[in-house]
């Protein structure tokens, strides 16, 4: 056999991780059941995103992708007839419960979602939100935090001239970057992105991506993406959900993302992989 | 929920069964190319070396479809999972044959080279080890279709028998080329012969191991 040719193959499709052992989990959900009312979302979900690395969640409509991403940080708890059990882990601990937790909770994960959604608000407000939230600050205390977040965003040079502009006068992807630097301004643990480039262009998608790549370490992502090409380009991890029984979402298969498209274990994962199903 | 079991992708479906059918035909060229550079070595017929040597790049030609075929599917399908391997696996597998093909070149060149000298003093079993080697091919072959991964590995474990009769053969040559100085010229040339069947055989372990990571997406040592 050609050493050269399956080096060649390994190397085309490994993302930077592969081989390397997985970090603990970051995030973890244990037999997670979710219900809308009578209506079961999720059933029985063990859901792992290890610390410091990119998990997608891929699967068809409908599988409870965005579901399983809302209990993360409890964004569906106002919803009538919403409940869950079982156990969301953080780093560790049993995620708080109670109510009041959840604004802590928050502050350890931010989100982003399928349309970019800042504030009708300057550039420089939308990205101190967060931190105002905390406690009071001075302007001039804001300035180096923001311009810190800006820049991780890849959007300080776009935005340094502009910062007393809304927000609203960015362009989709100039938008999205910006909700993602308002979401690293409080410096979370996690991001949960829901299909955050959908409504971007393929530029502006690239853009959002490689930041992604650019904050691998830091910052544990996990994005829910029906875009199969870009799980297997910016994740480490894959897991790939589906409708189950009574259409309640279920985990099929998690692995790590070259794994997983290479040899997926479950044949229901290599027939939605391979665009043979449903 | 059970997945749906039908196919969905025609257009995919289509471009592998034309890639799989190209290979396949580059095998049946080298399958025959083989026997007839043999033929043409041991029947000193010159004009069939020369069919050999000529029709060498329809061979070349197969392999060039291959590639566009392999690039395009890519382009075009984004393979993943066995789609990927099996459009890469067959990509490789054509380079393989490719090179079987220029291997039966070298051995009908040197027909023609040998074609107007005297035949050795004693016969050399060449046919044993070309039978032997296009045997391999043609199994090789009928596993590929059948997808047999268990044949694959066999075959590739027959390997062995082919090193053992070219080792044989070399050291019968070379009793020839001692016991009498104008065999060395002819004794080299069939030498070389013999390494271009044998160098065949290693290329169809090759495949076996092609068809092993088409199969299973693993990369096994064979052979």
């Amino acid at each position: 056999m050609s050493a050269e040719f399956r080096i060649q193959v390994a190397s085309d499709i490994v993302p930077a991780v592969s081989g390397e052992p997985l970090p603990p989990p970051m995030v973890e959900t244990r037999g997670l059941d979710a219900w809308y009312g009578d209506f079961q979302a999720l059933r029985k979900v063990d859901f792992s995103a290890p610390k410091g690395r990119v998990t997608a969640i891929i699967g068809p409509s409908g599988c409870g992708k965005s579901t399983l991403v809302r209990a993360l940080n409890r964004m569906n708890d106002l919803v009538p007839g919403y409940r869950t059990s079982g156990e969301i882990v953080l780093d560790g601990s049993a995620a708080p419960a109670d109510p009041a937790g959840v604004i802590g909770l928050r502050r350890h994960m931010g989100m982003l979602f399928q349309r970019p959604n800042p504030f009708p608000m300057s550039v420089f407000d939308n990205v101190a939100y967060g931190l105002r939230l905390e406690r009071r600050f001075k302007k001039s205390e804001l300035a180096e935090p923001v311009e810190r977040a800006l820049t991780r965003a890849g959007l300080w040079e776009e935005v340094k001239d502009r910062l007393g502009r809304s927000g609203l006068g960015l362009s989709g992807g100039q938008q999205q970057r910006l909700c993602l630097a308002r979401s690293l301004a409080v410096e979370p643990e996690v991001i949960l992105m829901d299909e955050p480039t959908s409504a971007l262009d393929p530029i502006a998608t690239l853009k959002v991506e490689e930041l992604m790549r650019e904050f691998r370490d830091e910052v544990t992502i996990i994005i829910v993406t029906h875009n199969m090409q870009q799980a297997a380009r910016v994740s480490d991890v894959t897991a790939f959900m589906m409708m189950g029984a009574g259409r309640a979402g279920e985990l099929v298969e998690s692995n790590s993302t070259v794994e997983l498209f290479n040899q997926p274990k479950d044949r229901r994962t290599e027939d939605y992989i391979t665009g043979r199903f449903g | 929920m059970e997945p749906l079991a039908h196919p969905h992708r025609p257009s995919l479906e289509t471009e592998q069964r034309r890639v799989r059918d190209l290979v396949l035909e580059m095998g049946e060229m080298v399958d025959i190319a083989i026997h007839h550079a043999t033929r043409a070595l041991v029947d000193r017929d010159v004009e069939l070396a020369g069919a050999v040597i000529a029709g060498d790049h329809v061979v070349n030609a197969r392999q060039a479809e291959v590639h566009e075929h392999c690039l395009s599917v890519i382009l075009t399908q984004a393979p993943v999972a066995r789609d990927l391997r099996e459009i890469l696996g067959f990509l490789h597998m054509s380079d393989e044959l490719e090179r079987m093909g220029d291997h039966c070149v070298n051995i009908a060149r040197i027909a023609r080279n040998l074609s107007d000298l005297p035949p050795l003093g004693a016969p050399v079993d060449l046919p044993i080890l070309s039978r032997t080697v296009a045997a391999q091919v043609r199994d090789m072959l009928n596993a590929l279709v059948a997808r047999d991964i268990d044949r694959a590995r066999e075959i590739a474990a027959r390997d062995d028998r082919v090193d053992r009769i070219y080792h044989r053969m070399v050291d019968d040559i070379l009793q020839l080329m001692v016991g009498d100085s104008r065999n060395v010229y002819p004794g080299t040339q069939l030498i070389l012969v013999s390494m271009n069947l044998e160098r065949i055989a290693d290329r169809v372990t090759n495949l076996a191991e092609d068809l092993v990571f088409l199969e299973t997406g693993s990369v096994e040592e064979l052979g």
